[in-house]
C-alpha cells in the first residue's frame, strides 16, 4: 500500500506554509499600521505595480508576506480583480494636480517655477548610525519659504506647444467607459496607447529600471532629457448617478515627461505615470516610451519586448515555477538523447564509407 | 418586499472564486476556441490566488467549467499528490463545493500539468492542460505579432526546417515533450509539455480539450473527434518515448509511460507516472475492489 499511503504532499504544503507563517509571527492592526506609517514610498512601489490604491491594503499585503514583493504585489492583484468597478473617474489633467514637487531638467527656470518638494536628492546618503547608539533621531523643521508655492502647475508642454515646440495634442474624445482597460482585455500589439501607459503604471520597477537603463546607456535611440517630473496628488473625481462630480478622494501620483530629440519639425515626448511616489519607475518608462517608436523588433525598448518583460506577477511567478518539477519533460527529453546516441554508437561500429576524397586543390 | 430579499448574501468572492464578467470573457473565448480547433484565442486572464507559471491558465478555465456537481481531479507529472496539484485540487473544492477525486473515471474535469491520463477519457469529461507556453512557433520566432502573422499564413516552413535539421544533424527528431502538431488539419499547437506518449491520445478523444497558459493569457481547445497530428516527415514515422517495456517497481503494471529513478551504484528503477493507475493496480493486486479502465496504450502499443 506503498503508494496509497503517499499523501506527504498535501501534508507537506501545509506545513511548509505554517513554517513561513510562524516565522513571521502573529499579525495585527499595529503592526499594519506602523508599515503604512513608516514605509510611504514602499507602499507607493507596492500599491503602484498592483494598481490598486489603498495604503493600508498594501501595507497589509507587506505584513503578510514580510515583505517579499512580488509575494505582495500578487495578492493585492488576486484581490483587486474580484472587486467590481462602480465608477470610471475623469482624467487627470496636469494642471489639475496638487502638485508637490515639480521640476524640469529643460529649462533652468519654466513658469510656475522648479519645486523641489520633499526629496533625498541632494542629501549625503550617509547611514544614521547613531540612532542604533540609542540617540533617536529627530529630522530638524522645515523653514517656511516666505511665499509659498502655488499648489497647481501649469503643465510645461503645454508652454512648449504654444511656442511651436511640440506636437499640438492630438484630442481623442473617447468615453472614459470606452478607454481600454488592461486588467480586463488582453495585452495585443501593436498596444493601443492606453494599454501601453497602463501596463507600464504597474509594470516591476527594477524591470523597468533595467530595460530603462539599458536605453539610456545606448541600447536605445534617444537619450532622454527630463522634460518634466511631478510628484502630486490627484483628485479622483467620479460622477454621482444623480449626475454630479465628486472627489471621492486624493491618490498620490508620479508623472514624468521625457523628451530627446525632434522628430518632424516637433521635440517628441515620452510619458509615464503611476500611482504613488516612484521617480525612478516613471522616469525609466517615460524613456521607453520615447523609445518605442523607431525600436527594431526584439529590441529592449521594442514595445513588445518591455511590456511583456516588465509583468512583475507574471516574470517572478514563471521565474518561480521552475522549482516544479519537470520530470515528464526531462524524461522525454533523455529518451530522445539516448536513442539518438545508441544509434550513433551502432552506426560508429559498422562505419558506411560514404565519404568522398576530394582532389586536392 | 426588501432590498435584501433581492440580493444574494454577501460574500468575499464569487462563486468559483471569478466573478461573473472574468467568466463571461473566458466562456466567450472558450467557445471560440472549440469553434476554431488548435487556434490561440487571447483572454485577459486575471490574476487569480496562486503565482502565474503555477496553472493559473487552467485554473481559469476550471473555474470556469466547474460546478458544485463536479468531480475534479488535478494531477501534475502523472500524480495527484504532487504539492502544486494538491494545492490547485484543493483551492478549486474549496471555492467551488465541487468534490476532489483522484480518479480519472470517477472526474467530470482533469486538470493536469505535463501529463494525460492512461486511462481512456469519455464524451462527459473536460481535460484541462496547463500550457506554460502556448506558442508552438516561439523557438523559431519569439515576437508574438510576427508569430500569429505566421499562423494566419499558415506558414509553419520555419518550424518543419528544424525538425528537419534535427534529423540532419542527430540523425533523428530530437524534440522531447510539447511536440508540435496540426489540429484540424489547419493550425498548428502545442500540445503542452506533456509526452510524445500522450499526444495520440488527444488525437479524434471522445472528450473535450482545453489548453489555456495563464501567464501568456491564451487559451485553446481540442474538441471531441478532432484530429491532432504530430508534424512527421512521411519517410520518418512519429516516435513516441521508448518506454513499452518497462515495468513499475511498486504495482507491476508494464507498457506506460514511466518515471526513471536513479539507483545507487548506477541504474535506473521505474515507477508507472499516472500514479492513481499505481494505486489501482496495487489495490487489485491486494483483492481489494478497484477498477481500472480501459487504457489507451496496452500492452505498450497505442490502440484507440
Amino acid at each position: 500500500m506503498a503508494y496509497v499511503a503517499t499523501r506527504g504532499g498535501e501534508r507537506a504544503i501545509e506545513q511548509a506554509e505554517r513554517l513561513f507563517r510562524q516565522d513571521l509571527g502573529a499579525i495585527d492592526a499595529a503592526r499594519v499600521e506602523s508599515i503604512q506609517k513608516t514605509m510611504p514610498y514602499l507602499i507607493d512601489r507596492v500599491m503602484g505595480e498592483a494598481s490598486l490604491y489603498s495604503e493600508e491594503l498594501a501595507a497589509l499585503a507587506l505584513a503578510q508576506t514580510g515583505g517579499e514583493l512580488s509575494e505582495a504585489v500578487l495578492v493585492l492583484r488576486a484581490w483587486r480583480t474580484t472587486q467590481p468597478r462602480i465608477a470610471i473617474a475623469r482624467p487627470v489633467q496636469q494642471d489639475e494636480l496638487l502638485t508637490q514637487r515639480r521640476i524640469s531638467a529643460a529649462f533652468k527656470d519654466i513658469p510656475g517655477g522648479q519645486i523641489l518638494g520633499p526629496t533625498l536628492d541632494y542629501s549625503h546618503r550617509v547611514l544614521a548610525t547613531d540612532v542604533l547608539e540609542g540617540k533617536p533621531f529627530t529630522p530638524p523643521a522645515v523653514d517656511a519659504a516666505a511665499r509659498p508655492a502655488p499648489s497647481r502647475q501649469p503643465s510645461l508642454a503645454n508652454w512648449q506647444r504654444q511656442q511651436g515646440l511640440v506636437a499640438p495634442v492630438n484630442v481623442n474624445a473617447v468615453a472614459p467607459e470606452d478607454i481600454p482597460d488592461f486588467t480586463r482585455e488582453p495585452l495585443l500589439f501593436p498596444a493601443s496607447r492606453a494599454h501601453r501607459l497602463q501596463s507600464l503604471a504597474r509594470a516591476e520597477t527594477g524591470g523597468v529600471l533595467a530595460l530603462g537603463y539599458s536605453a539610456m546607456r545606448g541600447y536605445g535611440n534617444a537619450h532622454p532629457t527630463v522634460n518634466e517630473l511631478r510628484l502630486g496628488e490627484a483628485e479622483v473625481v467620479v460622477r454621482h448617478p444623480r449626475g454630479t462630480e465628486f472627489s471621492a478622494g486624493r491618490v498620490r501620483v508620479s508623472q514624468a515627461e521625457v523628451t530627446s530629440k525632434e522628430k518632424g519639425g516637433y521635440l517628441e515626448l515620452g510619458f509615464a505615470a503611476t500611482f504613488g511616489w516612484n521617480e525612478v519607475k516613471v522616469i525609466a518608462a517615460a524613456t521607453l516610451d520615447l523609445n518605442s517608436a523607431e525600436a527594431p523588433v526584439g529590441s529592449a525598448v521594442h514595445e513588445e519586448f518591455y511590456l511583456y518583460h516588465t509583468e512583475s506577477v507574471e516574470a517572478s511567478g514563471f521565474c518561480i515555477h521552475f522549482k516544479l518539477p519537470h520530470y515528464v519533460t526531462f524524461q522525454s527529453v533523455l529518451d530522445a538523447m539516448r536513442d539518438a546516441k545508441a544509434t550513433k554508437a551502432a552506426a560508429d561500429i559498422t562505419p558506411v564509407e560514404t565519404r568522398q576524397t576530394e582532389p586536392a586543390e | 418586499m426588501s432590498l435584501a430579499s433581492l440580493t444574494k448574501p454577501w460574500a468575499a468572492t464569487s462563486y468559483g472564486f471569478l466573478d461573473a464578467s472574468a467568466k463571461r470573457e473566458l466562456r466567450r473565448k472558450m467557445l471560440k476556441a472549440i469553434s476554431v480547433p488548435g487556434c490561440q484565442m487571447p483572454y485577459a486572464s486575471r490574476e487569480v490566488p496562486m503565482a502565474r507559471g503555477w496553472g493559473t491558465g487552467g485554473l481559469q478555465v476550471t473555474l470556469t467549467l466547474v460546478n458544485p456537481n463536479s468531480s475534479v481531479k488535478v494531477i501534475d507529472q502523472g500524480a495527484d499528490d504532487g504539492v502544486n496539484a494538491a494545492s490547485i485540487r484543493r483551492f478549486i473544492s474549496r471555492v467551488s463545493g465541487a468534490s476532489e477525486t483522484w480518479d480519472t473515471l470517477a472526474a467530470s474535469i482533469v486538470q493536469s500539468r505535463h501529463r494525460v491520463p492512461e486511462e481512456v477519457m469519455g464524451e462527459d469529461q473536460v481535460l484541462v492542460l496547463q500550457v506554460p507556453n502556448p506558442e508552438p512557433l516561439r523557438g523559431v520566432e519569439p515576437n508574438i505579432s510576427v508569430a500569429r502573422q505566421m499562423h494566419a499564413d499558415a506558414d509553419y516552413g520555419k518550424l518543419w526546417l528544424t525538425l528537419y535539421e534535427q534529423i540532419v544533424r542527430k540523425g533523428r527528431i530530437m524534440q522531447g515533450a510539447a511536440y508540435p502538431s496540426m489540429v484540424n488539419g489547419r493550425h498548428v499547437m502545442t500540445p503542452s509539455p506533456i509526452p510524445r506518449w500522450d499526444v495520440p491520445k488527444l488525437n479524434m478523444a471522445r472528450h473535450l480539450t482545453f489548453l489555456s497558459a495563464g501567464r501568456e493569457k491564451r487559451l485553446f481547445a481540442v474538441p471531441p473527434f478532432t484530429r491532432v497530428e504530430p508534424l512527421v516527415f512521411s519517410d520518418r514515422p512519429y516516435r513516441v518515448e521508448d518506454h513499452a517495456d518497462l515495468t513499475c517497481r511498486r504495482s507491476n503494471v508494464s507498457g506506460f509511460f514511466m518515471n526513471e529513478l536513479p539507483i545507487d551504484g548506477g541504474g535506473s528503477a521505474f515507477e508507472v507516472s499516472d500514479s492513481n493507475l499505481g494505486i489501482k493496480a496495487i489495490r487489485q493486486a491486494e483483492g481489494a475492489p478497484a477498477e481500472i479502465g480501459k487504457t489507451w496504450y496496452r500492452n505498450g502499443e497505442f490502440s484507440a
